[in-house]
């Protein structure tokens, strides 16, 4: 056992850093990413979430390459070179990247604007494509850098009454287009309080919009219609489940309907 | 029940969904001095189908968690103790996010036919006159089933987030209900009440036992499929529009027959009225409590109930009463 | 001709009761006796109604099945062999479930319930039950007293006590049928007796002349010993 270990290990450290094998990844947030920095001839499998329009801005993109389950045995199938993946990965998942001779990269959630730039660079340097990574990040500092003064007060909502903490990645995102998230208690806001103290803009989450849910239902509550005081600003939620660089078209377009 | 205490109760009920009305009181008076329409739409849309809804879900779950105790000769039988709650859950959950049923109505349908098919399983599984073991054993299996078919249908559905919005709504709330939402619900715990209401003698007369009272020419199982029919109905539509809210059914109707007796038809209505008041006041608590987050009222109900439930276990033993 | 006081035609059970004819004339008496699972049971239930019967049972002229639930009481009182009593009433409560008039402490004293009254019926013995089942049937004074048994769990001063009451009864004019596990309680208590066998009504007439013909002898495989008592028939 301690043998087969330290030669995975040697077969790791003697891979190149810039493995010009296919790529897969197990995760949405992760298909985001290796969808925008590598190349198309690298990406061997994404998870089956962004095969669904209603889960991934680039699902046209996406359905180009074949859909895994998540599962690392999925992933091991394709003998990639490399495996992305979120969060965490257990042992096996690890022992299993090495037997079929693939490295794994396990990206940690983003908590800020920094650590999104961060695993950008990441999966460009695991991918061979540093050029295309620095482009996204130096987009990404030039919307920091142009960012409005004004914070003006804003909240964003999903259906049921669902916002986001005002020290939350999406927030931090927010205020790249001018916009302060307002704090609310238990970052669920009710239609009352939304009446009563309504928010200078309202950025609507249209994710998933067409389906019935209960969240769909509190849109469509009579009084939520009333909530007009406030400008509502219709987002593309999807590209709010990953907070990731998709979202910088989104921000800048919000910047333009502000300014208006 | 003498007449003035029924008149007390009555009246305590108008206070609590008075009180439920109008609290908190500060904010909607300053808004009804600057802007006296919107002010009237947060309390005709927003307020009253809360308080109403908490209202009727606390009646019809008094109502039938009396009638099904009597039924089962058992205070330990409630909506959610016998997986009737789970029922409705599961079935409301499949007609939403599997058969894709949009609207309140199509929500409804599907908690009163899973509310049904629980109640039905557990007639099958555990007889008419079940004893107490039996009886929780039962409704713990109903329960496991509903709540892994749950699961299951939440896994199969569409988006992996539907998981996360069904969390949310069985937990159960009465917050941003609308008016069309309480209209079904109030039809749904309106026929079920009605129902029940015609049962009241012929569940006293179950006391009699299952012999006598077909001698005077009562029929057991008819009444049984009324009261199944009626609490399918009732807790199916609730639960539809509110989630799934435990223990009124379950407190309710045994503090009520402390004041009938031990009557257990005469109970349904003191039952009602009690449930009503405990689900209004476990939702003031949970609106007015600085806790600085959204508590699901079935924490409340749940903190009153499973210490009584507890009580119950241990002082049954076999007996009805406490 | 005396009048008539319960008048059953064509009465059955399925297999356990064949299709009987009955009449029972009102202020009378009489015994049922049978081995077990002869259909003692199965009778009265078809007689009170109960478990889907066939056939028409009449008081006083009336259909039973056309009368309602809340006036059948007083048509027909039932006292049942099973004395599960599994909702905790009150002994008054229970006895007053079906008859809201009526002298419930009358009863209740005349059964010696009065000290009884406010104790929850699951809580009672098993003959103190018997005791309560037969107020509960009492109180509304119907015209047909129906009882399955009743004398199985009382002891000795409680069996006479209610031979002497339903005699008493009787002699008012009630109509009673009373199922009877005991010979020799079936001799004092009525003169008239009912036999059962599998199922059927097999013989009707005085308990003496039964013995004597041999029906008894026949049916349960016993006969009267010399010294008293009972003893294997051969």
């Amino acid at each position: 056992m301690a043998a087969f270990a330290f030669a995975s290990a040697i077969s790791l450290l003697a891979a190149a850093p810039g493995a010009t094998g296919g790529v897969v990844s197990l995760n949405l947030c992760t298909d985001e990413l290796v969808l925008l920095v590598a190349r198309p001839d690298q990406v061997r499998g994404v998870s089956y979430l962004s095969h669904l329009p209603e889960e991934l801005a680039l699902w046209r993109q996406a359905r180009r390459y074949p859909a895994n389950d998540g599962s690392m045995l999925a992933a091991a199938a394709r003998r990639p070179a490399l495996v992305v993946t979120m969060g965490s990965a257990g042992r096996d998942q690890a022992r299993l990247a090495a037997a079929v001779g693939a490295r794994l990269l396990v990206l940690p959630y983003p908590a800020s604007l920094a650590d999104i730039a961060a695993s950008v660079r990441r999966v460009g340097r695991a991918t061979g494509n540093v050029g295309r990574a620095e482009a996204i990040v130096a987009s990404m500092r030039s919307a920091v850098r142009n960012a409005p003064g004004g914070a003006v007060d804003a909240m964003w909502l999903d259906g049921a009454g669902r916002t986001l903490s005002p020290s939350s990645l999406g927030a931090a995102w927010l205020r790249l287009a001018g916009l302060a998230q307002r704090s609310v208690a238990g970052d669920q806001v009710t239609l009352e309080a939304m009446l009563t103290r309504p928010p200078t803009v309202v950025v609507q989450s249209r994710y998933r919009a067409g389906q019935m849910s209960s969240a769909t239902g509190w849109l469509r509550h009579p009084a939520a219609r009333r909530v007009a005081r406030a400008r509502t600003l219709p987002t593309d939620g999807r590209r709010w489940t990953c907070a990731g660089p998709t979202l910088l078209p989104e921000i800048l377009r919000l910047r333009r309907a502000l300014a208006r | 029940m003498t007449r003035g205490a029924a008149l007390a109760a009555v009246g305590a009920l108008a206070l609590l969904f008075a009180l439920s009305l109008l609290l908190p009181a500060g904010d909607l008076l300053a808004l009804a001095r600057t802007d006296a329409p919107l002010a009237a739409t947060i309390l005709f849309e927003l307020r009253l189908p809360r308080a109403a809804l908490a209202l009727i879900y606390g009646a019809t779950l008094g109502a039938s968690g009396a009638a099904v105790q009597a039924l089962f000769a058992n205070p330990l039988a409630s909506p959610d103790i016998t997986g009737t709650s789970s029922g409705a859950a599961l079935g409301a959950v499949v007609a939403a996010y599997l058969l894709g049923a949009t609207g309140p109505f199509g929500f409804t349908v599907g908690g009163t036919v899973g509310a049904g098919a629980a109640l039905a399983l557990l007639l099958a599984l555990a007889g008419p006159r079940a004893e107490a073991a039996t009886l929780l054993l039962a409704g713990v299996a109903i329960s496991a089933l509903a709540g892994a078919a749950t699961a299951l249908a939440l896994a199969l559905a569409p988006s992996p987030f539907a998981f996360y919005d069904a969390f949310q709504w069985l937990m159960g709330s009465f917050v941003d209900r609308s008016l069309p939402q309480l209209a079904v619900a109030a039809c749904g715990a309106g026929v079920a009440l009605a129902l029940l209401a015609t049962q009241v003698a012929r569940l006293d007369r179950l006391a009699l036992g299952e012999e006598v009272a077909q001698s005077i020419g009562d029929d057991p199982a008819r009444t049984r499929a009324v009261v199944i029919a009626a609490t399918a109905l009732g807790v199916g539509a609730c639960v539809a529009v509110c989630g799934a809210v435990g223990f009124v059914g379950l407190v309710a109707p045994v503090i009520a027959r402390a004041w009938t007796g031990q009557h257990p038809g005469r109970a349904v209505w003191p039952a009602a009225a009690l449930g009503a008041a405990l689900m209004l006041g476990a939702d003031l608590l949970v609106r007015l409590a600085p806790l600085g987050r959204a508590l699901p009222v079935g924490v409340v109900t749940a903190l009153i109930g499973a210490p009584l439930f507890v009580r119950l276990v241990v002082k049954s033993r076999g007996r009805v009463a406490l | 001709m005396r009048k008539p006081g319960l008048q059953a035609r064509g009465v059955a059970l399925g297999r356990r009761l064949a299709a009987t004819d009955l009449d029972l004339a009102a202020g009378s008496l009489t015994v049922l006796v049978g081995p077990n699972g002869a259909g003692k049971t199965s009778l009265l239930h078809a007689l009170a109604r109960i478990g889907g019967p066939a056939g028409e049972v009449r008081v006083e002229g009336r259909s039973i099945d056309d009368i309602s639930p809340a006036a059948r009481p007083k048509s027909l009182g039932y006292v049942p062999a099973a004395r599960e009593l599994a909702w905790p009433l009150s002994v008054r409560d229970f006895v007053r479930l079906t008859a809201t008039k009526g002298d419930a402490a009358e009863v209740l004293s005349g059964l010696k319930l009065d000290r009884l009254a406010d104790r929850r019926v699951d809580t009672l013995s098993t003959g103190e039950r018997t005791r309560v089942l037969l107020a509960r049937a009492l109180l509304p004074a119907p015209a047909v007293l129906l009882l399955d048994e009743p004398f199985a769990n009382l002891d000795p001063l409680w069996q006479l006590r209610l031979v002497e009451r339903l005699q008493d009864e009787a002699k008012g004019g009630m109509t009673v049928l009373v199922s009877v596990h005991d010979f020799d309680l079936a001799v004092r208590l009525a003169r008239r007796m009912l036999v059962m066998d599998e199922g059927r009504l097999v013989a009707d007439g005085r308990p003496d002349a039964l013995f004597a013909n041999g029906t008894i002898e026949n049916v349960f495989g016993v006969a009267r010993a010399d010294r008293g008592g009972w003893t294997e028939a051969r």
